[in-house]
């Protein structure tokens, strides 16, 4: 991804002072141009970081090792709500 | 001196301490050894297992692990010692000032000849141990600044990869992967079990906190206990769980017991759920709320950049559009030419009159021989050169008047907002002999010229091509 973003809560912090900006006026045309562009750029990079993580369930046991969970255990999607236990 | 002590010892040898019951016939001596051991049988056998009620002063923790204590009343005191085999037990910290019901029995200490009360068990009075516990611990870490809410650190905006510390088979687990499971799918957790309750349980529930903490990318930790009694809970309330709470490098959520239910990890941790469920449900809903905040501000972004495209549009109409300011340069430039020329014209005439008299007269002076007639001649010439001089200068102060108000018109045109735009790096763009605007990009055919205005200056362009709906 790009790399002047660094993480959601600076890419959210910076969307958040384009949009004040944006909204004040005010602005140049080449200003106004080049912070819609890094908006959509930076809400791009927020929606895609939502949706990249996936389900995982793990156990860390006590020598430090990670497994995964027992599938009886895992979480279970809500249409199969009835055999989570 | 010496009479005072002997004269009794003569006259009354008195009971003896150690067997009174003897018969006696002589004075017996006993060394101070045999004396201090027969006190001690007699205070140990004697008074047996006792339950003293005293107030603590004098306390000293050694570093073998013993307490040494005086136990005293209004009235009287008496030296205690707890061993360290005994006081592991002990839940509280035995401290000055605290009233306790001491169980244990008299013993004596012969190297000193001191009596003491080697104490089993501490109770404190008028509440329970547990108690006493937590209050002692809460009140010094307290005074730490453990507790401050300064020290609280905010859950991540979305939280991703959490951390979860509790039994693996516990109603604190299921209600957590419910709440998650339904409302965030797409989380990664990593659990880490232990026990969490029992002997031990403090210290393994402080170092799975410490483990699944400083997993790479863990963002939350909940550590969490379903319901139970004040001794089932006990192990949150234990300083080594409150140690890792504090110590963990990312927020933890305490959720321990139900709603009514307080530990010491839930004062320490930063962010305490009355359950466990609702430990899940903080989680859930700080993602719930980054995604709303992310839409929200896609939707004020697009908004913004439309209107602030409008703005542009109906400021761009208007320039073009104002009454009398199309053109106004190319009239402007008109007018100065005109009146340039107008002087032009008038110095070329008053030159060429003074020519064609100076021929004139010239001829006449090659024909009139007379001085008079010269100095006639030279007379007019200076009056004609002189009304020449007038001439220009007149025309040159019409020139200079009509210039200088021409530069008061362009400033004040200058000034109005429309052109103000161009400085903010608009452009006009006219047909090529500037008398008209170029509003459509079909107006103008490739080839063509045109030229464009900038905040300082113009520009004369040629049309390459063309880009648009209809190109």
């Amino acid at each position: 991804m790009d790399p002047t973003i660094k993480d959601f809560e600076s890419a959210s912090a910076e969307l958040e002072a384009i949009v004040r900006k944006m909204e004040e006026g005010d602005l140049s045309l080449e200003q106004a141009m080049e912070l819609y562009e890094r908006g959509v750029q930076l809400s791009r990079f927020c929606h895609a970081q939502l949706e990249a993580a996936e389900r995982r369930l793990e156990i860390l046991n006590d020598r430090g090792e990670l497994r995964a969970a027992p599938a009886a255990m895992g979480l279970t999607p809500p249409d199969e709500g009835g055999k989570t236990r | 001196m010496a009479d005072l002590f002997d004269i009794p010892f003569e006259e009354d040898p008195g009971p003896a301490l150690a067997s009174p019951a003897q018969p006696r016939p002589q004075r017996q001596v006993l060394t101070v050894s045999e004396l201090t051991s027969g006190i001690r049988a007699a205070l140990e056998t004697g008074f047996g297992e006792l339950w003293v009620e005293g107030e603590i002063s004098n306390c000293r923790v050694w570093n073998t692990g013993h307490v040494y204590f005086t136990l005293k009343d209004g009235g009287a005191q008496v030296k205690a010692v707890m061993f360290r085999s005994a006081h592991r037990y002990l839940r509280f910290k035995i401290e000055d000032g605290l009233k306790v019901i001491a169980r244990g029995g008299l013993s004596v200490y012969e190297p000193k000849g001191e009596y003491q009360l080697v104490c089993e068990h501490l109770d404190p009075h008028g509440r329970g141990a547990l108690q006493l516990a937590f209050e002692q611990l809460k009140r010094k870490l307290h005074a730490e600044g453990l507790f401050e809410e300064g020290r609280k650190r905010p859950l991540p905006a979305l939280p991703r990869k959490i951390g979860i510390v509790t039994s693996l088979d516990g109603a604190a687990l299921r209600d957590i992967l419910k709440v998650l499971g339904r409302r965030h799918p797409n989380a990664h957790l990593v659990i880490r079990p232990t026990r969490v309750q029992g002997e031990g349980a403090a210290g393994e529930i402080a170092r799975a906190i410490a483990a699944v903490a400083q997993l790479d990318g863990v963002d939350v930790v909940i550590a969490a206990r379903g319901g139970g009694s004040a001794e089932d809970l006990w192990a949150f309330n234990e300083e080594v769980v409150a140690r890792a709470v504090a110590a963990s490098p990312v927020p933890v959520i305490s959720a321990v017991g139900h709603e009514v239910d307080v530990t010491i990890a839930d004062f320490v941790a930063d962010l305490r759920a009355p359950t466990p469920s609702a430990a899940a449900e903080m989680v859930v809903s700080a993602k719930e709320e980054f995604c709303a905040r992310i839409e929200r501000l896609q939707g004020r972004l697009h908004a913004a950049a439309r209107a602030g495209l409008q703005r542009r549009r109906a400021a761009v109409h208007l320039l073009a559009t104002r009454r009398g300011l199309a053109g106004w340069q190319a009239r402007l430039a008109m007018q100065g030419r005109h009146i340039a020329e107008l002087t032009h014209a008038l110095r070329q005439s008053g030159v060429a009159l003074v020519a064609r008299r100076g021929r004139e007269l010239q001829g006449r002076r090659t024909r009139l021989e007379a001085g008079e007639v010269r100095r006639r001649v030279a007379a007019m010439r200076g009056r004609l050169v002189a009304a020449d001089g007038r001439l220009s200068a007149a025309a040159r102060r019409r020139r200079d008047r009509a210039q200088a108000r021409l530069a008061a018109l362009a400033g004040r045109l200058a000034n109005l907002s429309p052109l103000a735009v161009l400085a903010r790096g608009y452009a006009v763009c006219w047909n090529a002999d500037r008398t008209e605007i170029v509003r459509r990009a079909t107006d103008v055919p490739a080839g063509e010229r045109v030229r464009v205005t900038l905040h300082d200056g113009e520009l004369d362009c040629e049309v390459r091509g063309r880009y648009g709906s209809d190109h």
